[in-house]
């Protein structure tokens, strides 16, 4: 044990003497905590604003005046995603996705004002994230100042001294693993205050471990791939340009081609060809504005029957109510069947890019974080649930009032004139079918269940690496 | 000569720098194909959905016989039909909507909807050729030419090779030119062998090539500089990375958020909410406060504002246009503030040459900015253009008939 430590301190006491290591270290501690720092700054105010602006859109459709409550249900309601703790550390998909979605009746409309659409556009990496730069900087970084770990006793001709000393391949290997863990570890911390933070900010105590495990597995990761490489090859510059070539490949290729290749197995239809294509299972079911249409007859017949009337007018409920409530019901039947396919394949396409984490550890760690971050994809979907919850919720109580205490004969002559018109408006106080909402993400747990695959793939490179690594240190010669 | 071909030989049995060149070639043929399917893909997807929306409108024309309801339940396709360089740079079209449907109603609250692909994606990001070359090529170029001399150097031959050579730097100048102008033609050969059967223009090709090569030239110049000090290769190549790291992902990001904290953009939240308010006051006010604001926008339709009912379309659609004439200010300050990013992005990004060869790239294949604000405009000329074949018909309470119908305006798009 002793001889792994000193073997470790060594090394670590090469890299403080070194200018080109100390510095590359500087730079990156710096880079770390500004691009941390303005990740949560900007992470904060958005979570702050959304929160205002529901707070905002809840108020002013409490607020509004008595009215017909169909003028209601168009008038709508627009509910916010607010970003969760950790989208400090990824704020993952928040800014390709929109943030707010208006909610009315009979329509699913989409999430709006997505900030990718109205940043400043340069190309390359959209916007640099705490995130990003721990998956694919870091890693140059350890490379950068662990290429060397073992070419560097070659070349100063100490590793047959140190051979013939008695220290083995195994406790040679744990000692420059462990110098190479404890950069690792120094380079976590910027990381380590912002997941403190998130738990400040009532994030799950799991999660932000779960983040941070997460990323100490990928960089220790890396560092299995940095001493494989360094113990198998004998020259410095055929160990970096095996570890750039790796590095390009897993950091730049391999991520865009897991894009691509999951766009052309899972074809997606996009919003629009799904709306079009939903048309012509929405008019079977009618609209619901016009109760004379002939889907309602039938509907109009049974409610005769059941109340034991002649006339629609003689009903106690309201019959344009009635079929408002009833084509929201089936209309949200079909609309929310046609979503659910579409988050279906959305759901498959990401699942397959996601398994290129078998290829390559960025992929890995990017769908982990964005898991464990509340910034991924079924999070998006979630509130897109959620939304369509609280749309129908409202929806329909509103259309509830609309057969309670409208009564039919006062709304079917509204048009007629001012007085006849002013019948129709209901009490505001039942604007309160509106609920309050909250965006969350899932429950930790849940996160972290998602984050399963993702782990198990950083897991298993771990083993391999480590395996391989270890290896090729016994096997090493001077 | 025979110094140019004694270098190609050199090179040829170099295997490092093969396969360099070999993964630059395979990268930007890859890119290009990917590129030129995505675009057809897009195309495809146009052509079904122009398909859909027609045959879905003549349904909806044999449906109603009221012109308030035609223009309610009538939704038209609108699209932005990618150029034929845009497999080379896909630009904004993976974030920025080139599809959308719009009907007759408030503008303002439909403009802004985005039909989105698969965010984790957008995310991402795609690999087409401007990544290629923009971003992964000056690697390329950084590892085959960061150890041109420090490796001659640690193999003890440098002095050697310097005192016998014809004049200074010569041998080294050749060696690193053949290795440029190798890693650019890797990149060109595919992009023209993509290009001119896809339909690019020639006049195109050759200004996206000299994009391709003045960056390439500048990451080559930064080598030199690096080469000056002679450090090591393994020094050189970390110093060579650190300079892509800054000048590829640092400052681009730093612009970014200080272009993004000067130019402010009205918030769109804000957009929508003063336009529903303006929308559904609308209801409970007097119709003169509806009509009024109308006319002064549509002077033509003044003998026609009495509304005697409660309701009427032509008050429903005239408070839709006043709607939108509410948050115009607004809105206009959106457009405004987007050109302002985008322009001073564009004076910024000479700080950073991958940023100027993207822009440059997504300029030459119609899919920058301009281009998504371009389109974004077609959309509301066409929605001006609707409204106003609607309003006589909705003024003059005109039935509806085919012949009318026949006469209503079709997006046109911008193919070529």
């Amino acid at each position: 044990m002793s001889k792994v430590l000193s073997i470790a301190r060594e090394e670590s006491r090469l890299w403080l003497r070194s200018r080109l290591a100390l510095f590359t270290l500087l730079i990156f501690t710096v880079l770390l905590a500004a691009v941390s720092i303005a990740t949560s700054l900007r992470m904060s105010e958005e979570h702050r604003e959304r929160s205002e602006q529901q707070a905002l859109a809840e108020e002013t459709f409490l607020s509004q005046p008595d009215r017909h409550p169909h003028r209601m249900v168009h008038y709508g309601h627009y509910v916010f995603r607010t970003p969760p703790p950790l989208a400090m550390i990824d704020p993952g998909v928040d800014s390709f996705t929109g943030q707010s979605i208006f909610l009315e009746a009979h329509r699913q409309n989409s999430a709006m004002f997505a900030d990718a659409r109205s940043g400043a556009e340069l190309g390359g990496f959209q916007g640099l994230t705490a995130a990003l730069v721990y998956q694919l900087f870091v890693p140059l970084l350890l490379i950068a100042i662990g290429h060397g770990v073992f070419i560097r006793e070659r070349e100063e001709n100490t590793l047959a001294p140190l051979l013939a000393q008695g220290v083995t391949g195994n406790e040679l290997y744990a000692g420059k693993w462990v110098a190479m863990a404890g950069v690792t570890l120094a380079l976590l911390l910027p990381l380590a205050m912002v997941s403190a933070a998130a738990v400040v900010r009532g994030e799950a105590l799991l999660a932000s471990f779960g983040v941070m495990g997460l990323y100490a597995l990928y960089l220790f990761v890396w560092c299995g791939v940095i001493l494989l490489v360094s113990a198998m090859v004998r020259s410095r510059a055929l160990s970096l340009g095996i570890l750039a070539l790796f590095w390009l490949a897993s950091a730049l290729i391999v991520p865009r081609m897991a894009v691509e290749s999951a766009v052309s197995a899972v074809p997606a239809p996009g919003k629009i060809e799904t709306d079009l294509r939903m048309q012509a299972e929405l008019r079977e079911v009618g609209d619901g504005h016009n109760a004379g249409a002939p889907q309602f007859q039938q509907l109009r017949a049974n409610l005769l029957i059941q109340y034991d009337v002649e006339r629609v007018e003689d009903l106690p409920v309201n019959f344009r109510g009635v079929v408002s409530e009833v084509a929201e019901a089936d209309v949200t039947e079909v609309m929310n069947r046609f979503a659910e396919e579409r988050m279906d394949l959305e759901v498959r396409q990401a699942r397959f890019a996601e398994s290129f984490g078998w290829l390559s550890p960025v992929v890995a760690v990017s769908a982990g974080s964005r898991a464990l971050s509340g910034t991924d994809l079924a999070t998006h979907h979630r509130f897109l649930r959620e939304a369509e919850d609280v749309r129908f919720d409202f929806v329909q109580g509103l259309n509830r009032v609309h057969v309670e205490q409208l009564d039919y004969t006062d709304d079917i002559n509204r048009s007629l004139n001012e007085e006849a018109n002013r019948r129709t408006r209901m009490s505001a106080e039942n604007w309160n079918v509106l609920d309050e909402f909250s965006f969350q993400p899932a429950a930790a747990d849940q996160r972290l269940a998602r984050a399963g695959a993702p782990l198990g793939m950083l897991s298993a490179w771990l083993l391999l690496l480590t395996a391989g690594g270890i290896r090729a240190a016994r096997r090493m010669q001077p | 000569m025979s110094g140019l071909i004694r270098e190609i030989r050199f090179l040829a049995s170099d295997r490092a720098a093969l396969l360099w060149l070999g993964i630059a070639l395979l990268v930007a043929c890859v890119s290009v194909i990917l590129g030129l399917r995505e675009i057809a893909a897009q195309r495809a997807v146009l052509n079904d959905l122009i398909e859909i929306d027609y045959a879905e409108r003549e349904v909806l024309d044999t449906l109603y016989q009221d012109w308030g309801d035609v223009a309610y339940y009538t939704f038209h396709l609108t699209w932005d039909s990618p150029s034929d360089f845009a497999f080379a740079a896909l630009g904004q079209r993976d974030t920025s909507p080139w599809k959308h449907q719009i009907r007759a109603l408030a503008l303002e609250g439909q403009i802004y909807e985005t039909d989105a692909e698969n965010p984790d994606f957008a995310l991402i990001g795609r690999f087409d050729f401007a990544f290629a070359a923009n971003l992964l090529a000056p690697l390329l170029l950084i590892l085959l030419l960061h150890d041109l001399r420090s490796a001659e150097r640690t193999a003890g031959r440098y002095e050697l090779l310097s005192a016998t050579a014809a004049s200074r730097g010569s041998p080294w100048f050749a060696r690193a030119a053949l290795r440029t102008g190798a890693l650019a033609l890797c990149l060109i050969g595919p992009l023209w062998a993509g290009g001119l059967p896809g339909g690019a223009g020639a006049s195109t090709l050759i200004l996206a090539s000299l994009v391709v090569i003045l960056h390439i030239a500048f990451w080559w110049s930064v080598c030199v500089l690096v080469d000056r000090y002679g450090w090591t290769s393994p020094v050189n190549l970390t110093a060579l990375v650190g300079a892509w790291l800054a000048l590829a992902v640092i400052v681009p990001a730093a612009i970014k958020i200080s272009v993004e904290a000067a130019v402010p953009l009205p918030d769109g939240g804000e957009i929508l909410l003063t336009q529903r308010e303006a929308v559904n006051d609308a209801w409970d006010l007097p119709k003169a406060a509806t009509m009024e604001p109308f006319i002064e926008r549509h002077p033509e339709w003044a003998d026609y504002t009495e509304v005697g009912q409660p309701f009427e379309w032509k008050w429903y659609y005239a408070f839709q246009q006043v709607g939108d004439q509410t948050v115009e200010p607004l809105s206009q300050a959106y457009h405004d503030g987007r050109i302002g990013r985008d322009r001073l992005v564009g004076s910024l990004a000479w700080l950073s040459p991958p940023a100027l060869a993207e822009r440059a790239m997504q300029a030459l294949a119609d899919t920058n900015v301009a281009a998504t604000l371009a389109y974004e405009q077609r959309v509301r000329a066409f929605h001006k253009a609707l409204r106003e074949y609607y309003y006589p018909r909705l003024f003059r309470g005109e039935p509806v008939s085919t012949a009318s119908l026949e006469q209503r305006p079709q997006f046109q798009g911008n193919e070529s």
